[in-house]
């Protein structure tokens, strides 16, 4: 039994790309839209709510339990981890129930699938990126100089985005066959969220192997290589990166698993995509 | 483009089998009290074996009684289902109109939902922009624009998927059941749209059960019984034969 399905249409190459690149596009806004429809403070809401979260870690964590572990500017060191977590959260969150929710769409017209995640993950993108701006005031209130190695950090956030789209794929495959994925990845982000050096300087944490498995986590590698670049490790020693704890060349270990989740992502949804329709 | 060898659509041997769970299992609870018993599938063939073709500027009618496999067969052509096995070759942009419409987002007023789906079908901005107006005006819901989709009856959301399936740059249309829910007024326009894709030489695939409509405007016709064509022929013959077997059963 095979099956072959052929259709020749007018579209060239750079046609076709350019048609995707404007789906993604219009899909993206829509999404973003979406999220914030019906409420009064809009597209605030983004900003206000990594800020909320902010406010509450820092007075807790920052002032009452004194987790600075001898930075300089644990301000800015948390307000970093929490945005950057933000994306990640909601990146693949989003994401996660994007094909379900979709579900009247895929079931009337073909499009490539994968637009769909690519879509809600540029979404949450944009989130970021108004995020970032925040940050961006952050800093230049405390009087930082921007330095040239700065111009590796888009590098490091586009590291997190592939990072956010392997995770967001599979978990979007996944939910389409257990709606149980929802409950699950909640608890595991939450797992997360302290598992990774978001509250607390790697320095503070007491055991080597623990201090491992969080640089080879690709998340934890690019949210300690910004820290690293925008406070230039100051005073020297109090930002650990993948560097530091997995000796040279250690970033390469978590970035080959940054690109194991994207391809494997990848190849999950290839394998799926056929029977989507049928399935969401 | 044309095919050269003036066939829009092509099928041989269509087969689509969809496995039906004996009881849906999508939690892991479910799959955990019982790990050890596999799910059972009923394989439902909802296609068994289907060829055809229509030819470049042909209008090809496909009835039937329910359950027989048109939306399915539908769906195949427009590629959002993958035939379990067979060939199908399609030759030219299509544009879908599956089960009432194109996918609206009932959140979204109709602005954006015209927007979303003009531009999955096909649609630069530019051309969004010069046709947003025609969309809307051919809907009749000039007042309703930015009303969201959710506040629409069933009636208004027809006619904007429709309006919108028209309006995108297409060779062959598929049509599943447009004049179920339309009113008199509708189904005229509809028409009238038939007459001028026919003069423009496009291609139509009508599912209906409106024979009066199917005898009208198809060419040709496909008789589907159980997954099974029964019958591929004029449009007059394969009605009568149809009316016959109801009549009978």
């Amino acid at each position: 039994m095979s099956a072959a399905v052929e259709q020749s249409e007018r579209r060239s190459l750079s046609n076709s790309l350019a048609h995707q690149a404007r789906v993604i596009r219009v899909l993206a806004a829509a999404e973003f839209k979406l999220k914030y429809r019906e409420s009064v403070l809009g597209y605030l809401w983004s900003l206000l709510k990594p800020l909320a979260l902010f406010s509450i870690l820092y007075v807790v964590f920052g002032h009452f339990f004194k987790l600075r572990g001898g930075l300089e500017n644990y301000p800015i060191y948390l307000l970093i981890g929490i945005v950057l977590w933000t994306f990640f959260l909601d990146a693949t969150t989003t994401t996660m129930v994007s094909l379900v929710v979709k579900g009247p769409l895929l079931r009337k017209m073909y499009f490539p699938r994968l637009i769909v995640p690519v879509s809600t993950t540029a979404a949450a993108a944009m989130t970021f990126g108004i995020n970032l701006l925040a940050v961006a005031a952050f800093i230049a209130w405390n009087r930082i100089v921007p330095q040239v190695d700065w111009l590796l950090i888009p590098l490091l956030l586009l590291e997190l985005y592939l990072f956010a789209f392997g995770v967001a794929i599979i978990l979007s495959t996944l939910y389409v066959r257990f709606r149980d994925m929802a409950p699950i990845w909640e608890v595991v982000a939450q797992v997360l969220f302290y598992a990774t050096p978001i509250i607390y300087p790697l320095t503070l944490v007491p055991y080597h192997w623990v201090r491992v498995l969080q640089m080879l986590n690709p998340f934890g590698q690019v949210v300690e290589d910004v820290r690293a670049l925008v406070l230039y490790d100051n005073p020297p020693g109090s930002i650990l990166t993948a560097t530091d704890v997995l000796g040279p060349g250690g970033r390469l270990y978590s970035i080959a698993i940054m690109l194991a989740f994207f391809v494997g992502g990848l190849l999950l949804f290839r394998h799926d995509e056929p029977s989507l329709a049928e399935r969401v | 483009m044309r095919a050269a060898d003036g066939i829009a659509i092509e099928t041989v041997d269509l087969h689509k089998d969809f496995r039906l769970p004996h009881e849906q299992r999508t939690t892991f609870k479910e799959h955990f009290l019982h790990p050890l018993k596999r799910t059972q599938y009923d394989a439902n063939t909802a296609l068994a074996g289907v060829s055809f073709t229509v030819g470049t500027g042909e209008f090809f009618g496909v009835i039937g009684p329910n359950g027989s496999g048109k939306s399915t067969l539908l769906k195949i052509l427009a590629r959002i289902y993958q035939p379990t096995s067979g060939h199908l070759r399609v030759s030219g942009a299509l544009s879908p109109f599956i089960e009432l419409g194109v996918g609206f987002n009932p959140d979204l007023n109709a602005r954006d939902n015209v927007w979303i789906n003009g531009t999955l079908l096909g649609l630069t901005r530019k051309q969004l922009r010069q046709r947003f107006d025609d969309i809307i005006e051919f809907a009749e819901l000039e007042r309703f624009v930015d009303l969201k989709l959710k506040n629409y009856s069933s009636g208004m959301q027809l006619r904007l998927a429709y309006s919108i399936a028209i309006q995108v740059p297409f060779d062959i249309l598929l049509l599943d059941e447009v004049l179920a829910v339309g009113d008199l007024g509708f189904q005229q326009k509809c028409f009238a749209t038939f007459e001028r894709m026919r003069d423009e030489g496009k291609t139509l695939v009508f599912v209906s059960h409106d024979l009066e409509a199917v005898a009208q405007y198809c060419d040709r016709t496909l008789l589907l019984e159980n997954g099974v064509a029964r019958a591929i022929g004029p449009t007059d013959e394969v009605i009568d034969l149809y009316r016959v077997r109801e009549m009978v059963q």
